[in-house]
Order: C-alpha cells, then sequence, then structure tokens
C-alpha cells in the first residue's frame, strides 16, 4: 500500500521520469479506494493520480481488480447488487461519489468502451446520436448530422460506414463495431474515455487499428485503458499501473515499468513468470 | 521396462480401445437415429392429428354455414298495404307485420305447398324478405316476389332422416328443386335463436372480440409493467421471492376458479352487470396476467447485459434504459407470452359459465356492459342442443373460433416480427 502512495505521488514530479514529455496535472485523482463484492475486498486501498492529456493502462494478472477499478472510475459498479465503495475519487477535485453527484451527467463526462463490442441493436447513425440526443446536445438535425460525421471520423470509421448509415451497427465486423463504440463515446464529447480490455475480443489487424485510434485520440481525452496484452500496454500508453490482488502494486511512466520495474513482482508478471 | 512402456503392450491396449469404442460408437449412432425417427413421429401425429380436426371441422363447418330454403312466389302489390315512407321510419318491420306481410308469406306458402304449407316455412321466415323490402322499397309495387326463405327446423332436418311424416314431402320438395340448401349469408351477421335455422354466430363472435379487448387493455399493461419492475427495479428479497411464488402459481390455477373469483368478487360489486363482456374480461384478464409476467420477466432477463452496460455508460437514466434499450429488445418475447395468454383466454369457458356469460342471448351486445356470450360457451351451449341441425352449426361455430384465433394469432406474429431485432 506505501508503494502505490509513493508511486503516485512520483508520478506527479516529472523530473524523474525517464519520459520525455511534462506528466502534467491530474484529471482523476482516487485517494484510499477500496471495492467491496459483498464480504469479498475486490479494491483494497487503492491511490492513484491519472494525467489529464495521456493514456494510462492498468494491467496485471486476471482478477486481479483493474476491471472493477476502472467500472468505479464512472460509477458503473453502482449496478452491481452487492458492490460496496469506500474511499473518494476526484474528478477534477469533485468528489463523484458525493451524494449530490449526478450520475447520469458524470457518465456524458467520464465515457466507457466495453470488452466485447456492444453497439445498439439500431442504425449507425442512432448509435452514435444516442448520446446527444438523450443528454439534449444537438440543437437541430443537421448539428446532429455533424456530430454523428465528426464522432465518426474521430473513431476511423466514417470512410467505411458513410453510405450505409442506416443499416444495423450489428451488421459492421467486431473491429469496426468497437470503433463504432468508441465513436458512440466520444459523441457526447467526454473528458475521459475508459476502457475496459476493448481489443480482446479482436483479431491482430482489428486491434492494430483501434491501438492506432487510441493514440490519435490522446491529448484530447484522458484515457484509460485496462489490457492483458503488456504489449498492448507497452504500445499505447504512457503510464502503467500494475495491479495484483486488488491492489497497485507500482505505478510509473510506462518506459520505467517496463525497462526499469522497482519491484520484484512486477518484474516477475512483465517477464511472463506468473499472472 | 514396464508393461506400460512397452511398445507392443502399448498397440495392443490402443487396438481394444479402439474396438470398445467402435462398438459404442455404433450405439450412440443408434439411438442418434432412433431418437430422430421418434421426433419425426411426434411431429407427423400431431400434424396428422391438426388435419384431421382441420378437415373433420371445415367439412362439417361447411354444410353448418348452409341452411334449407324453401322457394316460394309471394303476391306483394294488393296485398300489403303500406306507404314507401313508413319503411324510412323506425321499426319498418312493424309496419309490414300490421300491413299483413306475414300473412301473405303463410297464404303465398299454403297455396303453393297445400295446407299446412306455412309450417313448412320457419317462424318469422317473413322478417327475410321484410328486411328485402325495406332495403329496396320499390319491391312494394312489384306484383309478386319470388324468394328462398328459410325451411322449418322439423322440414330441414327431414331432409336428412328426421320426423318420418316428413321424409317424403322433404325428399319430392327437393327432387322439385323447391327445397334447396343455399349459403347462410346471415349466419355471421345474426346471434343465438331457438331454432337452427334462424341461429348466427355474429353476437357470440362480437362478445369475443369485446371480452378480449378487456382482457388485452387489462392484462397487457399490468403485467408488462409488474415483469418490468420484478426485474428492473426490484431487489432480490423475500418480498419478491414470495411475490413470484405467487405469481408463478396463479398461471396454474384452474381457470374455473377465476370465475368463481370473477363471481364474488367483481359481480358482487357490479351487480347489473352480469353476463357483460366487461366482467367478462376482467375475470380472464386475471388469468392472463399471470402469464404475460413469466413470458415477460423471462424476455427481460434475455436481453444481454452488455447493452444495459452501453445504455448506462452513455448516461441514459434507468427508466431510458429500459424504454429505448430493454423493452424493445424484450417486446417479442413478451408477444409471444401474450398471444400464448390470449389464446388461452379466448378458449375459456369455465369462468365465463360462472358469471354468467351462458345466458341464452339473441342480439348481438350493443356496448361493454349488454348482456353477451362468448364463441366457446355458445359452442357448448350449442352442442347441448337435441335439434339435428345444431350440430353442423356448432362446427361452423369453431370453424369461426378457430378462424378468429388464427387471425388473432396472425396479427402477433406479424406485429412481432416487426419489432424482432438482432444482436
Amino acid at each position: 500500500m506505501n508503494t502505490s502512495v509513493q508511486a503516485a505521488d512520483e508520478a506527479t514530479a516529472p523530473a524523474r521520469s525517464a519520459f520525455p514529455e511534462p506528466v502534467g496535472p491530474s484529471k482523476i485523482s482516487a485517494r484510499d479506494v477500496s471495492v467491496f463484492y459483498g464480504e469479498k475486498r475486490a479494491i483494497d486501498n487503492v491511490s492513484i493520480e491519472i494525467p489529464k492529456s495521456y493514456v494510462t493502462a492498468f494491467i496485471g494478472p486476471s482478477g486481479c481488480g483493474k476491471s472493477t477499478f476502472l467500472r468505479s472510475l464512472n460509477r458503473m459498479n453502482d449496478t452491481i447488487a452487492n458492490a460496496r465503495f469506500e474511499g473518494e475519487i476526484l474528478l477534477d477535485g469533485v468528489d463523484i461519489y458525493r451524494s449530490t453527484m449526478d450520475v447520469v451527467q458524470l457518465r456524458a463526462r467520464v465515457g466507457m468502451v466495453f470488452q466485447k463490442p456492444n453497439p445498439f441493436p439500431k442504425s449507425i447513425y442512432e448509435n452514435i446520436a444516442y448520446g446527444p440526443r438523450i443528454h439534449g446536445i444537438s440543437g437541430s438535425k443537421s448539428e446532429l448530422d455533424g456530430i454523428v460525421e465528426r464522432s465518426l471520423q474521430r473513431a476511423g470509421l466514417w470512410d467505411e460506414v458513410k453510405d450505409r448509415l442506416s443499416e444495423s451497427g450489428t451488421t459492421l465486423s467486431g473491429g469496426q463495431q468497437q470503433r463504432l463504440c468508441i465513436a458512440r463515446a466520444i459523441a457526447v464529447d467526454p473528458e475521459v474515455i475508459l476502457m475496459d480490455e476493448p481489443c480482446s475480443a479482436l483479431d491482430p489487424i482489428a486491434t492494430a487499428r483501434i491501438e492506432e485510434l487510441i493514440d490519435d485520440l490522446r491529448g484530447r481525452y484522458a484515457i484509460v485503458i485496462v489490457t492483458h496484452s503488456m504489449q498492448q500496454a507497452a504500445r499505447v500508453s504512457q503510464r502503467t499501473a500494475f495491479f495484483h490482488l486488488g491492489k497497485i502494486v507500482e505505478y510509473g511512466t510506462t518506459s520505467d515499468i517496463f525497462t526499469n520495474p522497482r519491484e520484484e513482482r512486477t518484474k516477475d508478471y512483465i517477464t511472463g513468470r506468473y499472472g | 521396462m514396464t508393461a506400460r512402456n512397452d511398445p507392443t503392450a502399448l498397440e495392443e491396449r490402443r487396438a481394444l480401445r479402439l474396438a470398445r469404442m467402435q462398438a459404442g460408437l455404433a450405439r450412440r449412432y443408434r439411438a442418434d437415429t432412433w431418437f430422430r425417427w421418434l421426433g419425426l413421429g411426434a411431429v407427423s401425429l400431431s400434424a396428422f392429428v391438426l388435419v384431421f380436426l382441420l378437415v373433420a371441422m371445415a367439412s362439417n363447418g361447411w354444410a353448418g354455414f348452409h341452411r334449407s330454403e324453401l322457394k316460394l312466389t309471394v303476391p306483394i302489390r294488393g296485398m300489403v298495404q303500406i306507404d314507401a315512407e313508413r319503411l324510412a321510419q323506425p321499426d319498418p318491420l312493424g309496419g309490414l307485420e300490421t300491413a299483413g306481410l306475414p300473412a301473405a308469406v303463410k297464404a303465398a306458402a299454403n297455396k303453393a305447398y297445400g295446407a299446412g304449407g306455412s309450417d313448412l316455412l320457419a317462424d318469422g321466415a317473413w322478417r327475410e324478405l321484410g328486411n328485402k323490402l325495406v332495403a329496396d322499397p320499390a319491391l312494394l309495387r312489384s306484383p309478386q316476389i319470388d324468394i328462398s326463405l328459410p325451411a322449418s327446423d322439423e322440414l330441414a332436418s327431414a331432409e336428412r332422416g328426421g320426423k318420418p311424416a316428413l321424409q317424403a314431402t322433404a325428399q319430392k320438395l327437393a327432387r322439385e328443386g323447391k327445397l334447396l340448401r343455399a349459403f347462410d349469408t346471415g349466419f355471421l351477421a345474426r346471434a343465438d335463436a331457438t331454432s337452427p335455422q334462424s341461429v348466427g354466430i355474429w353476437g357470440a363472435l362480437k362478445g369475443s372480440i369485446m371480452t378480449m379487448l378487456i382482457t388485452l387493455i387489462l392484462a397487457f399493461p399490468v403485467g408488462v409493467l409488474s415483469a418490468l419492475y420484478l426485474e428492473e427495479y426490484a431487489g432480490q428479497n423475500r418480498w419478491t421471492d414470495i411475490i413470484e411464488i405467487s405469481i408463478n402459481n396463479l398461471a396454474a390455477v384452474p381457470s374455473i376458479i377465476f370465475g368463481l373469483l370473477g363471481l364474488a368478487v367483481f359481480l358482487a360489486l357490479f351487480p347489473n352487470l352480469r353476463s357483460a363482456p366487461l366482467i367478462g374480461g376482467m375475470t380472464l384478464a386475471l388469468m392472463t396476467m399471470p402469464v404475460i409476467v413469466i413470458s415477460g420477466r423471462n424476455a427481460i432477463k434475455a436481453v444481454p447485459p452488455s447493452i444495459r452496460d452501453a445504455a448506462l455508460a452513455m448516461g441514459a437514466s434507468p427508466i431510458q434504459v429500459v424504454f429505448h434499450h430493454v423493452l424493445p429488445l424484450a417486446l417479442p418475447g413478451i408477444l409471444t407470452g401474450t398471444i400464448i395468454g390470449m389464446a388461452r383466454a379466448l378458449g375459456e369457458t369455465a369462468p365465463l359459465l360462472m358469471i354468467g356469460m351462458r345466458a341464452f342471448v339473441a342480439s348481438a351486445p350493443s356496448d361493454f356492459t349488454s348482456p353477451s356470450t362468448v364463441l366457446p360457451v355458445q359452442i357448448f351451449l350449442w352442442s347441448d342442443e337435441i335439434d339435428r341441425g345444431f350440430i353442423e352449426r356448432t362446427s361452423a361455430a369453431i370453424v369461426v373460433l378457430l378462424a378468429f384465433l388464427l387471425l388473432m394469432n396472425g396479427v402477433a406474429i406479424y406485429l412481432r416480427n416487426r419489432f424482432e431485432k438482432r444482436w
């Protein structure tokens, strides 16, 4: 536990890092977060600072709590009946778990992309337009058309689907569906995008496209990605947190974690000795 | 070297294993074939039974849509003294009765078929002529009208072996082409009557339609909302368990119990509404609702959680998740349950007997509170009649019931396919 706090502290001191760019201000600060499923403690006193304009990767073996932690960042764990949360998570300095926080608005600000592509069984257009519509963002039809086009362009999907916007989103290939889900998430212009193993159901080519896309989106959104693939973490992220047994073992710049881990367990995991 | 690693022993063991597997394999394929034939047999049997039922009903029912009619020439000009304007006023048939139309028909029958010839016509046969005159008052000026009027019950059944005394007459008239079987267009427009020659199914059909409407209006929203609440909002605790068990039990309660409930509760509250489609529909709604709740819950459960997650993560509020995503995706399943429930309700007789929908109602119900009967009860009532003519009429009523059922299911299946979405 000590280590995680230490790691977080050091994370805010960019001078130490071998990472060439400065880390910049944090977007999300988690403090002493614990999540319980019934009696079981899935997350144990985790504290972490997530920077504003970089990609942060959570790695770790299955069941280590990284997805649970990710889902607590936009309160998706609220939907699980016996989940209980302790601690605080500050988004721009405001606790998202305080009683006056509007969950609906929070999720418009913190978007999410899931492990399995889950487009709505509606048209491609409707998939993208859904978020702006329910949040009342778009004033007119032409404005909505513009949002749909921009979102699809940003997700690198526009050229592939511009002639068939009225077709069902479920007719696309897996990789296209996942990019559609990313486009859907960015249509409401969130500040943070959470990605829960977005490539685990995709082939290497589709994975490469998503990774490219994540790289393009960096800077515009704070991106947090959970991944099982250490290569992927190394490729797309600038910050990496290693989770094990519900705690953060080590958190630092991605190059540090992969080339110069301080913890023995991190070293064992990234060299494939367990996990 | 142990036996375990001895190459020859290994080969032998492999050969033995393979032989055993081969024997088992044949048995497995045999079981497969057997099962396929059993399944085919079951399907053929049910198809055969269905076809037999349909053919039997259709052939009997076809006769039920016909009736025996007697040809007659009725003199009008000079015999029936009435103004054409009177026919435009209320109760034109009453006017024709006073003007002597029944007597004119009677006289014409006696003239054509000898003394007692008027007995060969059904009671009130003159009304059909009267209706014709009302529809076309210009006929009042014609000297005479050739018309086929319904034969009396006795003559109609004598044609196919009834009263021996009448058999000869019937056969003679039939040979002369004066007694004939004609398609009874009025069967679908009239209500119950004492004579099989003049009964109709419209009264019961309209009663069924009205009852089903009430059932649907009450059971569908209540059932769907209950299913939604139980699946989406209610927590898992002892109370929801008790409610779930109660609903499941309610679906299995014999229908006559619901009839008793309707009698004890609804008719105690509204004693004036005995036999009304409103009460019938309320009683059947009680019976249909649990079926809709159960199928609705299953359909809602089958909506993939990933769709819910996607909508929630987009910032949809719980009610938006339900109405934008869960309900549209669950609707086909809910509709399937509704079809089953409504089909069961449409065929239900017992509970409706309890609340008085077995009354003899000679006119179609005008509104939801007027006395009425329904198709299955009408079938039950007619099948109880002694007169031979009712056997065919019963089959015809069954055909109408089946056709209505098919129509109702067809609409529901069409709606279901329209809403069906794939993910």
